[in-house]
């Protein structure tokens, strides 16, 4: 390092220090308009949700509220037809039910493939890989039949049912799992654990890092989730907040005013979530990518 | 100690989704069935009943449900209505789906023409309720005619669906403008001047009122198979099992349609069509001076926009040429369910909200629509409260039916109204346009 | 290893039953429940080949046959040349999905590349809180982001056209107007594009970051002595090195932009006259709003078709490129 510090130093002289200096000026004038330009839609949301009726609805529009008021959040949270608690509620119960059994069955296969030797392993694991490569696309119209057959449709656990195992999930725990010295599942056979002893008191807790990063982007995939549970939930009262948001758009659509607000209220939650656990999450999101 | 922690989060977030699949699970539950209030004296006697009843989400018609189920529980202790409603596109999904599985509501909203494609899975009416010859003489031939299939009643109407010729006018941008209100059309050229003169533009060029907005896709699919009729054509083959929509009449309407957009500006179409700016609510926004769609809008256009400060009224347009000949399409109503328990109960609803005339009067004032019964009609309290009803008794004897399509949202909201807006955004030539109706008309009749 | 050989030794019997136990216990519902998966797939397969809907009864197995009766390749012979509603209105959803996608990535790269090597060229502690930001949309939930654009959109209260009007523009009906153009897409296909790319690229970002961490920099400085300048260090060396990732990335924002479906079906729900709309958003309306569930089977069968051939060129190319 020493030398090569030297070496800059002596291949510089003061002109290409300025420029040096201005490069870097450069770099950081560059990243802080990237900056405001990712920014700018949040912080015009949040504006819009501040203004008046009645100053929403100039033309052209104002950018600072002349009258900042937090009267739109007051509407939304007192619209009887809108029991934002319940829709929170609906969305925390489907993003958590799912965590937790994503989080069980990733594990605990993901051990299975890393620590035991059985015939047909490496078919099962392709195979059923495979299956769940197929785009949610092509399943849905067979899966929402199911529902429908099974009398799932317009209940939250429709939402369920379909995604009990994640195939990164697996790949990331297996990969995890086999790090792990067969030594300490040894010692622990030899002391009398049955296997899934194992998997709950000695596997279990050595994976914190790696299910902390699956959940939460198990989490994000389904609290943002819109598709298929706009497939699955017609009942206003079963549905989830991204659906909410757009029938409350629909129904309010010429009052972008309260519509921001509400967006304001959606999209805020993930946002602090994201706040405290932002390490793990681009961590996760990083991994996710350069796997396969 | 790390693993302490992961178990532990486990377990948090396990009483976490539990309690939270309570807090979803239970009222749901508890909405579904509703019980009926206790009381034990009479719970032996009559056996409590609930009902659901499932309807498309209009606050207008809703507040009109609401109030019908009131007066008939008040007369009908131990029967229990629970009132449903979904988005429209929704609504059709759901009606779609449950049915095949038998898990729709016991009393089902019904639009008129829909009841063909759903006749299979609803309950006929029983003679003892009503039989189709006091239902025709009861109602207004195209309401009823939907309801009726091979000769069976399936339903009753609640509303006469007029989507055609009645417009919002705004009185206070007339006088503004210095125009003769009421206006005193002859022709639709005269409509069209009005509309001209009452458009506004800002600096920018962009138009912030339009005049005369006829640009959504109940008025503008009505009105251009009004046009074709009034001009002597017709939108049906001989013997009705196809369509002509690449007709003389036809290219003369719709160009007559182009025309009123790009030769006298008194609308922008790009700005002002059922996706952005729809007509119900941009007149109550002030932002259309004559606004072209159903008399169902009104109630809810007042409903939403109760501080819309300028004055209206409600008024008809004169005809393309020669008599206001047009094409209803039924009217929403209400039909039964096979798979209902309490079969008897719900035609018992249906009678007393569709056909008593005191509650049928109620549901038309509630809901702003054209009453289905022309004693209802005929009512003072209707010209008093709705004075654009009397309006439309002019027009209504020349209605005729739309028409069994195979498919009639398919053919007006997703061929007609589509091609009508490429035609009137210039898009498409209007050659273009009909022979695209044309073609993808037909092909729903495979 | 060791241990083992030594436990198995001594209660090889115990072990190995309770093993074989855990292993079944695991497998066998993890098998039956991925044979509902390839029940699924295989239903969806045979949907293609019926002019199926769900409100019809139709025949006994799966309410195929009968009232929903086998038509064979009549549905994708439609979509190759039929003229009704929905044949038109796949080949569209074909040619929107394709330019949407053959104009996202580019722009995506565009975007994240330098981006990303401005990034890893600043302090530490900056870079973190650059990353941590630039990520927000990502997580932001795509209907969120749909509502937020779509009011930036909006042709008379929106920001965009209010910067417009300050300048002496004419305004703008970014979403509405069937007519604007701009290098021979619609300007509504640019406007969803651009909202897209905003939500999209922090992916992107992040990933080219951790991999331009990834890369020794003894390498750069190296080459720096020997007297290349920067600009030439990020051709020469950073670029060849990150090819990997590159295409990489290439393939999965291509994948997930042939999928796009939220932002659209919230912004314009495919219109105006159809110029935004998408294969996924032609699926969903056909299958649940006009109940043609066979057909739009058909539809998603090409979608994954396709899918499929992108992915599988994908892995011939990675694994080539893999050995450098």
């Amino acid at each position: 390092m020493a030398t090569i510090a030297a070496a800059r130093a002596r291949s510089r002289p003061a002109f290409d220090r300025l420029r040096c200096g201005l490069g870097h000026l450069m770099v950081y004038v560059l990243l802080i308009v990237g900056l405001s330009m990712t920014l700018m839609p949040f912080l015009w949301m949040i504006l819009s949700s501040l203004k008046t009726a009645t100053e929403i609805l100039r033309v052209p529009p104002t950018f600072w509220p002349d009258n900042p008021t937090l009267a739109n959040y007051l509407t939304i949270l007192n619209d009887p037809k809108l029991p934002l608690l319940r829709f929170y509620g609906n969305s925390l119960f489907v993003a958590v039910t799912n965590v937790l059994i994503t989080l069980f069955t990733s594990s605990l296969i993901g051990f299975l493939f890393a620590k035991y030797q059985f015939h047909g392993k490496r078919v099962l694991f392709g195979w059923f890989l495979l299956t769940m490569m197929i785009p949610g696309q092509m399943t849905m119209i067979p899966g929402y039949l199911i529902l429908a057959k099974v009398g799932l449709l317009n209940s939250l656990w429709g939402l369920i049912v379909f995604s009990a195992l994640d195939a990164f999930g697996i790949f990331l725990m297996r990969q995890f799992i086999e790090s792990l010295p067969n030594e300490l599942l040894d010692a622990a056979r030899i002391d009398g654990a049955s296997e899934w002893q194992l998997y709950w008191r000695i596997v279990l807790p050595q994976l914190g890092p790696p299910l902390a990063t699956l959940g939460i982007l198990t989490f994000m995939h389904n609290w943002n989730a819109y598709l298929w549970p706009m497939v699955v939930i017609t009942k206003i009262e079963r549905r989830t907040l991204p659906i909410i948001l757009t029938w409350y758009n629909s129904q309010h659509s010429t009052q972008p005013n309260l519509t921001m607000a509400a967006t304001v209220m959606i999209v805020m939650p993930i946002l602090i979530v994201y706040f405290f656990f932002q390490r793990w999450v681009v961590r996760g999101f990083t991994m996710s990518g350069l796997k396969c | 100690m790390k693993g302490n922690l992961v178990q532990g989060l486990l377990v948090v977030l396990l009483v976490l989704g539990l309690a939270a699949c309570r807090g979803t699970q239970e009222p749901a539950s508890t909405a579904e069935n509703p019980q009926p209030a206790e009381t034990p004296a009479t719970a032996k006697a009559a056996e409590p009943v609930s009902l659901r009843l499932w309807t498309h989400q209009n606050n207008a018609f809703n507040a009109g449900y609401e109030a019908l189920i009131q007066a008939f529980k008040a007369t009908h202790p131990g029967v229990d209505i629970t009132l449903e409603t979904f988005d429209y596109d929704t609504y059709i999904q759901t009606l779609q789906t449950a049915m095949p599985a038998g898990e729709e509501a016991d009393i089902l909203q019904m639009f008129g023409t829909w009841t063909a494609e759903y006749a299979e899975r609803l309950a006929p009416m029983p003679d003892s309720v009503m039989t189709v010859e006091q239902a025709q003489q009861l109602y207004y031939a195209a309401p009823i005619g939907g309801y009726i299939i091979n000769g069976r009643l399936y339903g009753l109407p609640q509303e006469f669906n007029c989507e055609y010729g009645g417009v919002l006018v705004n009185k206070t941008m007339y006088e503004k403008a210095g125009l003769t209100y009421p206006p005193a059309w002859k022709t639709m050229d005269d409509v069209l001047a009005d509309g001209k003169a009452l458009t506004q533009r800002d600096e920018a060029g962009v138009m912030t009122v339009a005049g005369f907005d006829f640009n959504a896709s109940d008025p503008a699919s009505f009105s251009f198979l009004a046009g074709v009729l009034q001009l002597g054509g017709d939108y049906w083959n001989a013997d009705r099992t196809g369509f002509t929509f690449n007709t003389p009449q036809a290219k003369q309407m719709l160009q007559w349609m182009v025309d009123a957009v790009s030769k006298w500006g008194v609308l922008d179409p790009v700005l002002f069509n059922d996706t952005t700016n729809w007509v119900g609510s941009a007149f109550f926004e002030g932002r259309v001076a004559i606004g072209y769609i159903g008399t169902w809008a009104i109630a809810e256009g007042k409903n939403n926009y109760p501080d819309f400060a300028d004055e209206w009224d409600y008024f008809f347009l004169p005809s393309m040429r020669g008599d206001p000949v047009f094409v209803a399409d039924s009217g929403w109503g209400l039909t039964v369910s096979p798979n209902s328990k309490h079969q008897d109960v719900a035609w018992e609803f249906v009678k007393f909200a569709a056909a008593d005339v005191d509650n049928a009067l109620q549901f038309n004032l509630t809901s702003g629509t054209i009453p289905a019964i022309p004693e209802v009609a005929a009512s003072p309290k209707i010209a008093e409260t709705m004075p654009w009803v009397a309006k439309a008794l002019q027009i209504l004897p020349y209605g005729r039916y739309l028409g069994a399509m195979p498919d009639r949202d398919l053919v007006i909201y997703d061929i007609l109204y589509p091609h009508i807006l490429n035609a009137l955004q210039g898009v498409e030539t209007v050659d273009d346009a009909l022979q695209a109706i044309d073609d993808e008309a037909n092909a729903t009749f495979e | 290893m060791s241990t083992l050989t030594v436990g198995r030794a001594k209660k090889r019997g115990g072990l190995w039953v309770s093993q074989r136990r855990f292993i079944l216990s695991v497998t066998i519902p993890m098998i039956l429940y991925s044979g509902v998966g390839l029940f699924t797939i295989g239903w969806a397969l045979v949907l293609a080949f019926f002019d199926y809907s769900p409100g019809r009864a139709g025949g006994p197995i799966l309410g195929l046959g009968g009232s929903n009766p086998f038509v064979g390749l009549k549905h994708f012979a439609n979509m190759i040349d039929g003229v009704s509603r929905e044949a038109t209105q796949f080949r569209i959803s074909l040619r929107n999905t394709l330019i949407f996608a053959l104009a996202v990535l580019p722009l995506n790269l565009a975007i994240t590349l330098p981006l990303a090597a401005l990034i890893e060229s600043v302090d530490r502690r900056l870079k973190t809180a650059f990353r941590a930001i630039y990520f927000l949309p990502v997580i932001t939930s795509s209907v969120g982001v749909a509502m937020m654009w779509g009011y930036l959109y909006d042709p008379q209260r929106g920001l965009f056209n209010a910067v417009i009007r300050l300048f002496g523009g004419t305004p703008v009906a970014w979403l509405s107007d069937p007519r604007a153009q701009f290098l021979g897409v619609s300007v509504a296909m640019w406007a969803v594009i651009g909202a897209y790319l905003w939500q999209d690229f922090g992916y992107n970002l992040v990933i080219f970051i951790a991999a331009l961490q990834g890369i020794p920099q003894e390498f750069k400085d190296a080459a720096l002595i020997d007297g290349a300048n920067p600009r030439q260090v990020f051709r020469k060396i950073t670029i060849p090195l990150l090819r990997p990732t590159l295409l990489f990335v290439c393939v999965m924002t291509m994948l997930s932009s042939f999928q796009v479906f939220d932002i659209i079906q919230v912004m314009t729900n495919g219109n105006p006259n159809n110029q935004t709309r998408v294969l996924v958003l032609d699926i969903y309306d056909n299958a649940f709003r006009y109940q043609r569930m066979g057909w739009a089977a058909a539809v998603s069968l090409v979608l994954v078709v396709i899918v499929m051939l992108v992915t599988i060129v994908q892995m011939r190319l990675l694994r080539t490129e893999w050995e450098y």
